[in-house]
């Protein structure tokens, strides 16, 4: 393997229409170096990952290795020109062993009777060898669904090794992973640098860095914004990069909070994902929770509205319990009055081949259809009223609801929890993928809420948003509340540093 | 403009009954007896049994299910059916009236009936089984107890008024064909008109979405399957009713016959999406082939094979339809 390659970006820029996702962003990367790459979400991190890998095209700039530009067609063209990618979703195929894993489709062949058959032999000793080269200690012919998600991260690494790139590009690869993992991951990693690879680890992790980066390079809104040596950079410099002048919003002013609780929880736990999780939800109030992917705040809250299990603890609502781990269910919550918005709206929140209308009366059913007939003059009246108040932009009520934008499906999926005039709304993610216009109505929505003294909880990770619209933020990691923070005294920097234990 | 654009898509919702009546035309000009009154009640008959389970089906696929054991369930019906009468009625045992016996016998087969949909939606719902190895399972065992039942050989127990409910007319229309009317406008307005009927709708177009709106799906479930399931048990006292016997090998491959009716209908395997109506325009439409052609004088084999092509067109047309939506 040859010593110190590089890679370098030179002037990539990739234009969507409307948008631009990276603008002239030139940067290097050093062989025998863990390059890490840090933004926030959607500063551009994927696009320049997708466009390395070849997924997709630049529409200026080039790549160059070791000085020679090139130009990648395909995912498959990166590795046949040294670059390796590692994704955050794991690509194995689970039936199948680990040397069918890191040589699919190109297993090694031999001569048998005149035909060419797989030489399992030397499949398994090529296996073993890459394995041990980066000392990994994993049994080569065992299927691939019975290891770790951890050992499964490794075996993915070893497939992208096996090719001996010249750069490895491992993207958010601890998301997934317990903590001993991580650790086991960052040793394999250390490793591989002295191989001379050049390595690009793509994260938003910023307590990682110290312990693995030598190099970061910040990203933000698609603009390269540095690159600093580790050992020259604090963290609070590096979350300055991150987010670079941000004006910080507030509220308005004539959200009052009761001081009735409506929603209380005591020692919520389900192991690993959220643990003793206590917190109390007034009236009016607009509640923040904060918490990075995998923080367990999506499993937290599909428990508390009965989408799944609990394993202990206790939920009270309007002073009343909840039944039971096993006995809380979506439809008891609705009828109750507690509404959720899901985190991921075309899987969770609405039926694609249905309707605006019919989307918009899902969970309002009972109220437009006494006795189980539905009156359709009601169904009527009930989605207009939704379209009209949240501005859902749509040519007919009739129209199936996969032709409507981001911002108009998930507010179609707000109106459907609208109609059934709910005490507490959970909103999971609602901002997602939505227009900054669809945003600030989204947060009208929850202060609208608050004035008719409802209560939110709301979901974010963009804590920026969260900063601009609560009373009050929840900070969850690793399962659990750390800390409760007000608005008020609190900056980004600050909040930031909280999630990620900086 | 828009006009013309808003014309072309009514055309395109109503293609397949835009085929059929050009069909209907063709085999009046050709085939001479077919717009008799006689031959499109005949035609009406002979869709109805089948028919009646087709619109249960409809809610099936609807809700992203599937259910193959309806064939056997017909047979078996039967042969319970008669086994339970002849069970009541013979001499030794003979306690009841013949008309006792058989309306017990009814009851007794639609309860049944209810029963093995609940069986095949509790395995769906309680432990994930899916509908189509649950209803394979069944297909066998069913076609296997309705043997036990008549031992082999048709049984006979019916009297001669029994032979109305597949056979007889009430002001000239066939009996089963009245309920094949009831039973689609019934399903017709379940699916349309309820909140049970969009939940059929929201399950199989989203089955999480719908449990998080609150849906009861697994309630649900358990009724769609039931649904048919009692429907294949009413159409299989029609068919022992004409026949009049209990007999294990009859409707043997109905299940497919009938979910190609309601896939030329065009209710998508995918689930969440497509109309009863739909599927009365596909009975309809395999009825009127089979008449038509048989009138013309085409072989059987022939019609095979013209079915098998009518399937494919049918799909092909939807999916044209549903790729010009998009």
């Amino acid at each position: 393997m040859e010593l110190n390659s590089k890679l370098e970006a030179v002037g990539l820029t990739k234009k969507y229409p409307g948008t631009i996702a990276l603008k002239d962003f030139s940067a290097v990367f050093d062989g025998g170096k863990v390059n890490a790459v840090i933004g926030k979400n959607g500063a551009g991190k994927s696009t320049l990952m997708k466009i390395f890998s070849g997924a997709i095209q630049p529409s200026e700039g080039k790549i160059k290795i070791n000085g020679e530009p090139i130009i990648i067609h395909d995912p498959s063209d990166a590795f046949q020109k040294g670059i390796g990618m590692v994704y955050q979703e794991l690509s194995l195929i689970p039936e199948l062993s680990v040397t069918e894993n890191i040589f699919l489709g190109r297993l090694p062949k031999k001569d048998l009777f005149g035909k060419s058959v797989i030489d399992w032999k030397l499949a398994y000793k090529k296996t073993k060898e890459i394995l041990t080269s980066m000392e990994i200690e994993i049994d080569v012919k065992v299927p691939v669904r019975k290891l770790s998600v951890g050992q499964q991260q490794l075996v993915e690494i070893a497939k992208a090794m096996s090719f001996s790139p010249s750069v490895l590009i491992l993207d958010e690869p601890t998301s997934a992973l317990a903590k001993h993992e991580t650790q086991m991951l960052f040793s394999i990693i250390s490793n591989l640098k002295k191989h001379g690879v050049a390595i690009i680890y793509i994260t938003h992790r910023l307590q990682e860095l110290n312990e693995i980066a030598d190099t970061v390079t910040v990203i933000r809104d698609g603009f390269f914004v540095g690159t600093e040596n580790m050992e020259d950079v604090t963290p609070a410099k590096i979350v300055d990069m991150m987010f670079g002048e941000v004006e910080q919003r507030t509220r308005p002013e004539d959200l009052g909070v009761s001081e009735e609780i409506i929603l209380e929880v005591k020692n919520l736990t389900r192991r690993p994902e959220f643990e003793d999780i206590s917190f109390r939800l007034k009236r009016g109030e607009v509640l923040g929770i904060a918490g990075m992917l995998g923080s367990g705040r999506s499993e937290l809250l599909r428990a508390i509205f009965g989408a799944d299990p609990y394993q202990s603890g206790e939920i009270l609502f309007e002073g009343e319990s909840l039944p039971g781990p096993y006995h809380n269910s979506p439809a008891l919550c609705r009828d109750l009055g507690i509404a959720m918005t899901p985190e991921n709206r075309k899987t969770e929140g609405l039926i694609l081949p249905l309707s605006v209308r019919q989307n918009l009366c899902l969970a309002s059913m009972n109220q437009i259809a006494a006795n189980g007939i539905i009156t359709i003059t009601l169904e009527r009246k009930y989605a207009e009223k939704q379209a009209h108040a949240l501005q859902i932009k749509y040519s007919n009520l009739e129209e199936h609801v996969s032709s409507l934008s981001g911002g108009n499906q998930q507010k179609v999926v707000i109106g459907n929890w609208l109609n059934t005039d709910p005490k507490v709304i959970i909103f999971d993610e609602p901002s997602r993928g939505i227009d900054v216009q669809a945003k600030q109505q989204i947060f009208q929505i929850m202060w609208d809420l608050s004035r008719k003294n409802l209560s939110s909880i709301f979901v974010s990770t963009e804590l920026e948003e969260l900063l601009e619209v609560c009373h009050r933020i929840l900070v969850m990691r690793h399962g659990r509340i750390i800390q409760e923070v007000f608005p008020d005294n609190t900056s980004l920097e600050q909040l930031y540093a909280m999630c990620m234990e900086a | 403009m828009v006009n013309a654009n808003r014309l072309q898509i009514d055309f395109r919702q109503y293609i397949m009954e835009a085929i059929l009546i050009v069909m209907i035309i063709i085999f009046g000009i050709f085939a001479p007896g077919f717009f008799s009154i006689t031959n499109m009640l005949n035609i009406l008959r002979n869709v109805s049994m089948q028919g009646i389970i087709a619109f249960g089906m409809t809610l099936v696929l609807i809700s992203g299910e599937l259910d193959l054991s309806v064939g056997s369930h017909v047979a078996f019906a039967g042969c319970l059916s008669a086994y339970v009468t002849q069970a009541l009625s013979v001499a030794e045992n003979g306690m009841l009236p013949e008309t006792a016996a058989i309306i017990i016998a009814m009851v007794i087969v639609l309860i049944i009936g209810f029963l093995i949909g609940v069986f095949i939606g509790v395995f769906r719902t309680r432990f994930k089984v899916p509908t189509f190895i649950t209803t394979l399972a069944l297909m066998a065992s069913l076609s296997g107890a309705g043997n036990l039942l008549t031992q082999g050989f048709p049984i006979t127990p019916f009297p001669e008024w029994y032979n109305f409910l597949g056979g007889g007319y009430i002001f000239g229309i066939p009996f089963p064909a009245i309920i094949f009317l009831i039973v689609f406008f019934f399903i017709h307005f379940l699916a349309n008109y309820t909140s049970f009927g969009r939940s059929v709708y929201s399950i199989g177009g989203n089955e999480e979405a719908s449990r998080l709106s609150g849906i009861k799906v697994k309630r649900n479930k358990i009724l769609i399957m039931a649904i048919v399931a009692v429907l294949a048990a009413l159409a299989g006292l029609l068919n022992s009713s004409q026949i009049m016997s209990g007999t294990a090998s009859t409707a043997r491959g109905w299940e497919l016959e009938i979910i190609s009716a309601v896939i030329i209908g065009g209710v998508s395997l995918q689930g969440g999406s497509g109309r009863v109506w739909g599927t009365f325009i596909g009975v309809m439409f395999i009825g009127i082939m089979i008449n038509g052609m048989t009138m013309l004088n085409v072989s059987e084999y022939w019609q095979y094979v013209v079915r098998g092509i009518l399937i494919l067109s049918a799909i092909l047309i939807n999916q044209i339809k549903e790729m010009n939506t998009e």
